[in-house]
């Protein structure tokens, strides 16, 4: 094995060789990107890639945009089964159309058998190709497999005998594609270069927005069971040429990379020592570079790339298993000078040839710099998603649902991964293989990086699901549960009948009373102001559905509530509701409400992400002429909301359904915020006053730099929340954090008004049961450099220890300490219905007393920190 | 932009004399004088400096007045009192003071000179030795190839304004000076100094900022002319303080210590300071040194579509330091929207920046303007950005050759603090802080400034400095300051002043 790795090394000095007479360019520019990668047991059309990057513009500023499929349709491809998966597909683009015969003539025909070749149809379309900044290059299409002879010449020259002649043929491809990049890109000539030569995969990039790689090059239709997407962010202002836009190759592997390293240099430096030369000049080509060197090169499986990649470092090294410490000690002590340093996020799309699987993965850093979202959809179709923000993941399902009607809005589950972490490694694989049970001869599993599987938690009957996933009828048939719920005096009691009878319902029933409800509602106010309680405890609490699959239960509902809101008369038109409609197109005719308690509902459907158009504006607008309760509905990533409405919000209320956007609540100061869905990024960034409740979970830097507040969180926090935090808010997170929780947490004394955390580390089951999770906080950074607050942490088996604190220290929770987080806690068994009594003190099903329960983590005055006589000061 | 060059030099605030309560005894040279000495006047007769005074009437000559004095040098003279003292009861000498004042960066000469023009509102000649330091790099190695002025100068015809705003879209914001006051928190300066530049600010029209330390009440009567500035701490950054300015500094690192955060160590730390920031007080306070919410340039965007999204009126301005790859930074801010891109360089800093980041990390400020300058030019969005430099700029001499390498204008930091007396003992950071009772927070040595006595200070030096840039684009040339943009060729890299124009 050793000696096939030195061989192929050195069958490539030549390339390194040729390093030297490459003209000096400078890097190319790099910076953030969106990102979206999608796995699924059916193949899916290149339109539903689209819209996710349509929704993640703005991530991107048009001077780089690409897509990988991995996959594909042999029709399609114009090619038979046999071809398309054997042969290479390789693909050049031709900047310089006129080059192509010297191309062809020189490197296709003497390496290659072309079983197919032709040029790949671009759109018709004069007036938008027109409105182009950057014309996209021709792109060819080969399917071809190595020449005999040329291949033996090669395997003699490199002396790859020993290897297997299908790996040797992979090399020779790879080295075939670096002679023609070298010749037609690395020059000052930039005529031609190489997209993709994988197998059964391709990558298509332009300059531009992501949404032109689809639109140019006709994509929209195009099939295949994996696609990646990426929005390009390159500093550099006037790009031309595509070659720097993403995904990069390997071999049958596509990668897009959000972030940028620091060790560009180090890195190169490494792959220079395996003879590994980059041409494109970004750190994302080294990236897939690298993934190539460790996966093709070294043989190794899946979890030694990441840890290479992506190693396991301080306490989290030391919580792994003895074994897999000695291996990764070896790995890193190999390979650390090419992990990647710094704030990035890899999607990788592939094909395992040699496996007969397709796989797509995404892989965070050891400090979790990047946002990063995995969904795991199942039933039916299956499918695995990634993305840089949530809302893109709702995007594409939207998306794909009008495809195949059995996918839901909603995925079963989402989660984030927790970068060189022993718990999930940072890294999850969505893999597709051939079974023959499976309802399209085709299995999805998720796992992550050590192979532990990830499922979803709810089991679902799919006959059920598929009549759910029916329109809701515009005309309800008479539903006996839609007229009993209609009856009952209160929401509440409402809810509980609901949770009582959803346990025998079937799935057209449910939609048939949901359509009821609606219909029951747009006949007066009291009826909407009851049926939107209604629906919206039926999004929001947690309990056990049934046969009834929750995703689709919650986008039946979100779908009743729209439609709903939706036959509230439009602002302009009638004074006379309690309930009045807003969108972008009538949002200058808002007007005064006539009663205080009047509510106002903005519809998010046609709004921007943000900009001068965006939604934050039109609330603020609300809020100056007198509104005191906003209902936003159906936002798919409004960034903002919230945020602008200045200091004298107290008395607003504002529910938002749907999926929101980054910087939600940023700002506020007094109004109430309710969030009926999980958050995104930056939630809560200052917030000063007022409360935000988040039904689900909330993404990076949550309450970053707050000052005051109340929050509650259903579910989890990813990295960095409420980092330098200061003044006194006062936080409920019912789920645990990614890692660095309070960081610089500058909040006070809590018991003299400063603010505080409770971590409850709960989570619920597939029941709606409340259970405890493995460790309530599994990072190693808790309450750094923290010089006020407190961390309230519900930690009965002593789980939490001083290694993960950083100048904090872990006391006794006492009386005072109770009684001050005790109303909170109240409020949050409201909200959540998490039981104070009936859960959060029980351990092992015994009733315990607060401070055998909850541990407080309070900072400790340091010398470095505090001058020692001016903190007797601080007492008065 | 045509700019009317007669409207711009209109009702600019006139200087006063605003004498130094602390330094009437700062001079270059020291005069003694002996028990021996008869006060028979011959010295009060002889010197034409009027160093010496015998007044009529009383028994003994007044003590030497030292400030006068032109020093040993006087020795060629018939008039040299030590020479001609009968009881040789006179001696001259360097005064110990004067040569312990300063440093390289900021030389004695210098800070006499910025204390004069504060004092008087007069500017100082351009061949003057307080307008250079004696660093041996950076700026006090660049120099103006002057031609000599033909006829009179006459600030009234000569523009030294510039627009802040040089996108299409929002507010449009001309200050008349180059210049506006960098960010100094609230905690490492005083209330009465941030209120003293505030005012300074109005007078002249320009801006100064609140650093990351909250914004202080007393400074909402001057909100047209304080920036608020978004720091990585976001300390006491609240909504009604982004709201109510005109432009929003983000602060993404800071020359004289890139790769840090803001540091606040604990003594400074007061109640009172620590209830602006909302933080413990007595505890040291260290800002992050990045935006955790911003990792990447995508984020940057968004950052600042925020801040769009609560005061959708304010310019935006980007502070960076100066990285190898500024050029990139700079651009990567004008696509998130910035107006103004504020670069700044490593010279600048008070004490409170630790020595090995002050002098040891990024690139020189005078190699990044020229690089950030061109590449915009390149990517044809030059004319769309404020460029404005900072770090290290002392004197309007400075400003100038920042100028001329491709900035628009320049931010003024520690020159505002000696225009209140700052004598540059580098303890900023040090105890209660500063003996002058500028960059203290305690409740008695910042009593030591006034803000209004301040206020003038300031305002005489920016007067001063605007007759420096006109008597310079006079003697150029020129009428308008953005002539001056760009003209490297101008610049000369040596040691000391061309004596004669080359041209």
């Amino acid at each position: 094995m050793t000696a096939e790795i030195e061989v192929l090394l050195e069958s490539r000095r030549w390339m390194l060789e040729s390093r030297n007479d490459m003209s000096a360019r400078p890097q190319e520019a790099e910076g953030g990107c969106g990102v979206v990668g999608i796995a699924s047991t059916v193949p899916i059309a290149g339109r539903h890639i689209l819209q996710p990057l349509l929704q993640m513009h703005n991530r991107g500023n048009g001077k780089g945009g690409g897509i990988a499929a991995v996959g594909l349709n042999p029709d399609q491809m114009k090619v038979t089964d046999r071809v398309l998966e054997e042969d290479y597909l390789i693909q050049v683009a031709y900047l310089k159309p006129k080059v192509r015969d010297d191309l062809e003539e020189e490197f296709i025909k003497p390496n290659y058998k072309v079983e197919k070749k032709y040029k790949v149809e671009v759109s018709a379309d004069a007036d938008y190709v027109k409105s182009l900044e950057v014309t996209p290059p021709e792109v060819w299409r080969y399917f071809c497999r190595a020449k005999k002879e040329a291949l033996d010449e090669f395997v003699k020259k490199s002396k790859l005998e020993k290897l297997d002649s299908r790996r040797a043929e992979d090399e020779f491809v790879y080295q075939t594609s670096f002679k023609i990049n070298k010749k037609y890109y690395a020059g000052t000539t930039m005529t031609a270069f190489v997209m993709s030569h994988g197998r059964n995969m391709m990558v298509m990039k332009v300059v531009g927005y992501a949404e032109d790689v689809v639109k140019y090059y006709k994509l929209e239709d195009v099939k295949a069971f994996v696609w990646i997407g990426h929005q390009r962010y390159p500093t550099k202002g006037r790009v031309w040429h595509p070659g720097g836009a993403h995904p990069f190759i390997g071999l049958d592997e596509a990668l897009v990379h959000n972030g940028d390293f620091a060790n560009y240099y180090s890195v190169s430096e490494y792959l220079a020592q395996r003879n590994i030369v980059p041409l494109f000049l970004t750190d994302t080509e080294v990236s897939v570079l690298l993934f190539d060197v460790l996966n093709r090169t070294y043989g190794y499986p899946l979890e030694h790339i990441i840890e290479a990649l992506a190693p396991t470092t301080e306490r989290d090294f030391a919580m792994l298993p003895e074994e897999k410490r000695k291996l990764y000690r070896a790995i890193q002590a190999t390979h650390i000078h090419g992990s990647p340093d710094g704030p990035w996020f890899f999607i990788v799309g592939r094909n395992c040839f040699y496996d007969n699987k397709f796989q797509l993965m995404g892989i965070t850093d050891t400090s979790m710099l990047r946002p990063q979202v995995f969904a795991l959809v199942d039933g039916h179709v299956q499918l695995g998603l990634i993305a840089s923000e949530k809302q893109a993941i709702d995007a594409a399902l939207k998306s794909i649902s009008t495809q195949y009607p059995s996918v839901p809005h909603y995925a079963d589950q989402y989660w984030n991964a927790r970068g060189g972490s022993h718990t999930d490694g940072g890294a999850f694989i969505f893999t597709l293989f051939p079974e023959k049970s499976a309802p399209d001869g085709l299995r999805l599993i998720c796992t992550d990086k050590f192979g532990t599987p990830v499922t979803t938690s709810q089991e679902w009957d799919n006959v059920e699901d598929f009549a759910m996933a029916d329109p809701l009828p515009q005309k309800p048939k008479l539903s006996s549960l839609g007229a009993e719920l209609v009856a009952k005096k209160s929401p509440r009691d409402a809810f509980n009948l609901f949770v009582k009878k959803v346990q025998g319902i079937s799935g057209s029933d449910l939609n048939n009373m949901l359509s009821h409800v609606v219909q029951e509602a747009c006949r007066n106010d009291s009826n909407m102001a009851e049926c939107l309680d209604l629906l919206t405890l039926i999004i929001d609490m947690k309990y056990s559905s049934g046969r009834i699959r929750r995703s689709r239960l919650n986008q039946k509902a979100n779908e009743a509530i729209t439609r709903m809101l939706r036959c509230a008369p439009m602002v302009e038109k009638s004074a006379k509701s309690a309930f009045a409609l807003v969108d972008l197109k009538n949002r200058d005719k808002l007007r005064v409400p006539v009663s205080p308690f009047d509510r106002l509902v903005i519809d998010c459907e046609n709004f921007p992400m943000e900009g001068d158009d965006g939604v934050s504006f039109l609330i603020k607008r609300a809020r100056d002429l007198g509104w005191n309760r906003v209902v936003v509905i159906a936002t798919h990533g409004q960034r903002f909301i919230g945020a602008g409405l200045g200091p004298k919000s107290k008395g607003l209320r504002i529910d938002v359904y749907g999926s929101p956007g980054d910087y939600l609540a940023s700002g506020l100061d007094g109004a109430e915020l309710f969030v009926h869905a999980n958050g995104q990024d930056q939630l809560g960034q200052i917030l000063a006053e007022g409360k935000l409740v988040v039904h689900g979970d909330v993404g990076q830097t949550f309450l970053y730099g707050a000052k005051g507040g109340d929050a509650y969180v259903m579910g989890n926090a990813a990295g960095r929340p409420l980092i330098n935090a200061v003044g006194r808010p006062k936080v409920v997170i019912n789920g645990t954090c990614l890692d660095y929780l309070a960081e610089s947490f500058m909040a006070g004394n809590p018991l003299y008004g400063g603010g505080f955390v409770v971590l409850n580390g709960m989570a619920f089951d597939p029941n709606g049961n409340p259970t405890d999770l493995p460790a309530p906080y599994p990072g190693g950074n808790l309450f750094s450099l923290a010089s006020g607050g407190a961390i309230y942490i519900r930690d009965p088996k002593k789980l939490v220890g001083e290694d993960q604190l950083n100048g904090g220290r872990i006391s006794r929770l006492t009386k005072a300490d109770w009684e001050l987080i005790l109303p909170h806690l109240k409020e949050n068994e409201r909200l959540f219905g998490i039981s104070v009594e009936g859960f959060l003190l029980k351990v092992d099903g015994m009733t315990r007393q607060p401070e055998e329960v909850y541990r407080k983590i309070e900072a400790v005055p340091m010398v470095t920190l505090a001058g020692t006589t001016q903190m007797q000061e601080t007492g008065d | 932009m045509v700019k009317d060059t007669k409207a711009c030099a209109k009702d600019l605030p006139e200087a006063a004399l605003v004498p130094s309560e602390h330094l009437r005894f700062m001079n270059r040279f020291t005069v003694t004088r002996a028990d021996m000495c008869i006060s028979c006047g011959l010295c009060a007769s002889l010197c034409p400096y009027g160093v010496h005074k015998r007044v009529e009437g009383h028994v003994r000559i007044l003590p030497p007045d030292d400030r006068r004095c032109i020093g040993p040098s006087c020795e060629v003279n018939y008039f040299f009192c030590v020479a001609n003292c009968p009881t040789n009861s006179l001696s001259v000498g360097p005064s110990e003071t004067f040569a312990s004042l300063g440093d390289p960066r900021w030389t004695s000469e210098m800070i006499l000179a910025t204390w004069a023009m504060s004092e008087t509102g007069r500017p100082l000649p351009l061949d003057h030795p307080g307008n250079v330091g004696a660093s041996g790099g950076g700026f006090d190695k660049l120099h103006f190839k002057l031609p000599e002025l033909k006829g009179k100068v006459d600030p009234s015809q000569i523009c030294t304004a510039i627009d802040l705003n040089r996108r299409d879209s929002g507010a449009k914001i001309r200050i008349p000076i180059p210049i506006y006051g960098g960010g100094m928190s609230f905690g490492s300066v005083s209330a009465y100094t941030m209120l003293a530049r505030a005012k300074a600010a109005k007078r002249w029209d320009t801006f100064t900022c609140t650093g990351e330390g909250g914004y202080p009440e007393l400074l909402i009567p001057y909100k047209d002319h304080v920036i608020t500035q978004i720091a990585t701490g976001l300390f006491g950054v609240r909504e009604e303080s982004i709201q109510r300015t005109r432009i929003i500094e983000f602060k993404y690192a800071q020359g004289a210590k890139p790769g840090l955060g803001g540091h606040l160590l604990h003594d400074k730390n007061t109640p009172e300071v620590a209830r602006m920031r909302e933080a413990v007080p007595y505890t040291s306070l260290f800002s992050p040194f990045p935006f955790h919410s911003v990792y990447s340039v995508e984020d940057h965007k968004k950052h600042l579509d925020w801040a769009h999204a609560i005061n959708p009126k304010a310019l935006m301005s980007v502070k960076v330091s100066t990285p190898n790859d500024v050029e990139m930074v700079a651009v990567g801010s004008y696509y998130a929207g910035a107006h103004i891109v504020h670069l700044d360089g490593g010279y600048g800093g008070t004490g409170a920046a630790p020595e090995i980041a002050k002098k040891n990390i990024a690139m020189p400020i005078e190699y990044a303007i020229p690089k950030v300058h061109k590449f915009l030019a390149k990517e044809g969005i030059r004319e769309q950005v404020t460029l404005l430099a900072s770090g290290g700029l002392r004197t309007a001499l400075d400003v100038a050759k920042a100028i001329a390498l491709g900035a628009d204008g320049a931010v003024i930091g520690t020159a505002d603090l000696v225009a209140l007396s700052c004598v540059r003992c580098g303890n900023c950071e040090s105890g209660r802080g500063c003996p002058r009772g500028i960059a203290t927070t305690d409740p008695v040595l910042e009593k030591l400034t006034d803000a209004d006595w301040g206020a003038e200070r300031i305002s005489n030096l920016y007067g001063a400095w605007r007759l420096q840039w006109c008597e310079l684009l006079a003697r150029l040339g020129m009428t308008d300051i953005s002539e001056l943009r760009g003209r490297t060729d101008l610049l000369v890299h040596g040691n000391s002043q061309p004596k004669e124009a080359s041209k």
